[in-house]
């Protein structure tokens, strides 16, 4: 091995090592407790103390998808026996399914919400960043300075207009108006990241493109798309994150038809209060996609979250 | 913003070719491209400011849409600005903030120093530890409220095991003197690990050759951190602490699901504290004013951002 | 110090940026603080000075 003073020796690495291991470790607990309660019967949920082994149920997932109700014993006794695996479950805490909940349908808007406006902000963004990037924008700094500007604006501070403007275009509490939303949102760091990763591809390619006689557009989707596809790739993948956690607005715009999961999920109620197993389970069923999608992202985590500034 | 060489190139470029090219000009597809984004952003964001600001002057609430609506003048500003509940909101606040950016610098800056050490496994690591970052603070928040239970919580029953405290015996959400820090821990448990990438990326940036230079003068290890490590990270330090600043500043989703901004408004951010005031006693010029001051705030904080980015970005 | 009062006279960006952060920054603090409800009551104005005196001077020359 050679000898660099710049290198750190082996103690050093071995007690770093350690120390964030136990950190790491100690920062992952709640996230493995939250999948674990989600296997939890409701007893073991709230035993005392912290049940770290257990018998895993489903209970909680089947829960989370149906709304029970209780009924008289010789009604109860006269059933026909349980015609699947999760109505027995339901059957076994003494109660009967009366219908599907609403999770499904709130993790389905989430889902169309954040598709829906993640995909209008790949197109808006990609286009406005190749131009910021390659092109002579007049007041190019103070318009890239506004659009990120919008994305600091606490959302409070313009729910209340936009409560009124979405009453009176009947947008409050659709899906597209919440597309629309998220997309004015997201876009600013569409934008951003974008004109980061285009900034990046040489212009000579296109200049090559262009001299061979092919058209700005044509230059832009056959030579700077494909070139830019990690860069859109990850970008998209940020922006559908945002919009899938998003909370303020979903909470304060969105009642019924069009309500999210990050407003919903905490109000999923079972037999004297919270449900504890039912909410982890919703909760699982919501953060897992993320945290398969930050490991994806891991090597553009940074550049994300900086709006591009910091690239590591 | 000063413009990269890259930068310099792409504009100097396409004026020439231009004039080879058939088709649109570079001008009108420039302004193609660009103009959707900014006419989205002018309704749904732009727009809706001028409204605040407009609604700010006068006396209108959302619930009584019939009665007619006047001009009060400065009159709301006058009133959020000497009101001492709203007063006491933004102190809250000033807690939260002020601790959040303590804990997470000192967290974020020791994991970053630690990875830097470059040991085997550091990446995996890494990715572990930033997991909390991405996930919806809502969701997370809701959840944090069980493991803060008194009796049944993980969170208790591990203070208990290392303090030997009785866990029944405290309630993190409930009690005025935990609560404000119940909301910081978790806080400072999401965002850490956003400080950590940061101070990482600012410890990369160092070449080692200036460490190597400091060597051969003989600068001991201590001397190296405090003139080489601490002012080469302090910048990229500078954009996380702002960062974090706007952030929570306007933190809403997880302090509204973990603690709903109590016991009492204890912990009654001034987003929470506005949110209430517009959405709950709809008193909606006054709740205006009210946004349009935490908007200002936050505007000013962004320019002071802005610039610091810039300053990271021509390193 | 003699460069930063130079830099202002001649209205240079620098020293202005600075001079409209540590308006803005003030007036953050003045917001937050627990000392005296007048400071609170004048954060906003201050901000707001520092916060349009920063979109001006970002535009002055280098």
């Amino acid at each position: 091995m050679s000898f660099s003073p710049t290198e750190p020796s082996r103690r050093q690495k071995w007690v770093a090592g350690t120390l964030v291991v136990v950190y790491a470790l100690v920062t992952i607990l709640p996230l493995v407790w939250i999948i674990a309660t989600g296997f939890k019967s409701p007893s073991d949920a709230i035993a005392y103390p912290p049940k770290v082994v257990f018998e895993p149920t489903l209970e909680g997932y089947v829960n989370l998808f149906t709304t029970r109700t209780r009924v008289s014993e010789e009604d109860f006794a006269a059933l026909p026996p349980p015609s699947s695996w999760y109505e027995q479950i339901v059957r076994d805490s003494g109660l009967v399914i009366a219908g599907p909940s609403r999770y499904g349908a709130r993790f389905a808007n989430s889902l169309i919400i954040g598709f829906g406006s993640t995909f209008l902000c790949m197109i808006l963004g990609t286009a406005a960043a190749y131009a910021f990037s390659r092109f002579r924008v007049p007041i190019k700094d103070d318009l890239l300075f506004f659009i990120l500007s919008t994305r600091m604006m606490p959302p409070i501070a313009v729910a209340i207009p936009i409560f009124l403007m979405f009453k009176n275009l009947g947008l409050n509490d659709t899906h597209a108006g919440m597309i629309l939303l998220y997309t004015a949102v997201n876009l600013s760091l569409s934008v951003w990241l974008l004109k980061g990763f285009i900034d990046e591809i040489p212009v000579e390619y296109e200049e090559a493109a262009l001299i061979d006689g092919y058209t700005r557009f044509q230059a832009f989707y056959k030579v700077v798309l494909p070139q830019a596809a990690t860069g859109i790739a990850s970008t998209a993948i940020f922006c559908l994150i945002f919009a899938w956690n998003e909370y303020a607005f979903a909470v304060l715009l969105t009642s019924g038809t069009a309500q999210t999961a990050p407003p919903f999920i905490p109000t999923i109620l079972g037999v004297g209060g919270q449900d504890w197993p039912a909410i982890a389970a919703g909760a699982t069923l919501f953060l897992l996609p993320v945290m398969v999608f930050t490991i994806l992202l891991r090597k553009h985590l940074l550049r994300g979250i900086t709006f591009g500034a910091v690239r590591k | 913003m000063s413009a990269s060489p890259l930068d310099q190139v792409a504009a100097a470029t396409p004026v020439q070719m231009a004039t080879k090219i058939k088709g649109l000009s570079d001008r009108a597809i420039a302004w193609i491209f660009v103009t959707p984004t900014i006419l989205i952003l002018l309704a749904i964001n732009i727009f809706p400011l001028i409204w605040t600001i407009r609604l700010s002057f006068t006396d209108f609430r959302v619930n009584r849409p019939n009665a007619e609506v006047s001009w009060v003048g400065l009159r709301n500003y006058e009133r959020v600005l000497t009101d001492p509940d709203i007063w006491t909101a933004m102190q809250a606040t000033a807690h939260f903030l002020i601790w959040t950016i303590v804990l997470q610098v000192l967290i974020g800056f020791t994991l970053a120093y630690l990875i830097n050490k470059k040991f085997r496994g550091n990446d995996l690591w890494t990715t572990i530890i930033v997991l909390p970052m991405m996930l919806s603070p809502a969701v997370v928040g809701n959840f944090w409220t069980f493991l803060y239970q008194p009796q049944i919580g993980l969170f208790n029953y591990a203070v208990s095991f290392f303090t030997g405290i009785d866990p029944s015996s405290f309630s993190m959400i409930g009690d005025v003197n935990l609560a404000p820090w119940s909301i910081v821990i978790v806080d400072t448990w999401m965002w850490s690990p956003f400080v950590m990438l940061i101070c990482l990326a600012g410890l990369r940036s160092i070449p080692d050759s200036i460490y190597e230079a400091a060597e051969c003068d003989r600068a001991s290890k201590w001397r190296q951190f405090w003139t080489i490590t601490i002012p080469m990270v302090l910048p990229f330090l500078m954009l996380a602490v702002l960062f974090r600043g706007i952030e929570n500043f306007k933190m809403f989703d997880l302090v509204v699901q973990l603690t709903g901004g109590g016991p009492g408004s204890l912990t009654e951010l001034s987003s929470i504290n506005l949110k209430r005031e517009a959405f709950e006693k709809w008193r909606t010029g006054y709740a205006s004013a009210y946004a349009v001051i935490l908007f200002v705030t936050v505007f000013g904080l962004a320019s002071i951002y802005v610039k610091a980015l810039n300053r990271v970005k021509n390193r | 110090m003699s460069e930063f009062i130079n830099g202002i006279l001649r209205l240079r960006r620098g020293p202005w940026e600075m001079l409209a952060s540590v308006l803005i920054a003030l007036g953050v603090v003045m917001l937050m603080q627990p000392v005296a409800i007048w400071l609170y009551t004048y954060s906003f104005v201050v901000t707001l000075v520092g916060t349009i005196m920063f979109i001006i001077v970002s535009h002055f020359p280098e």
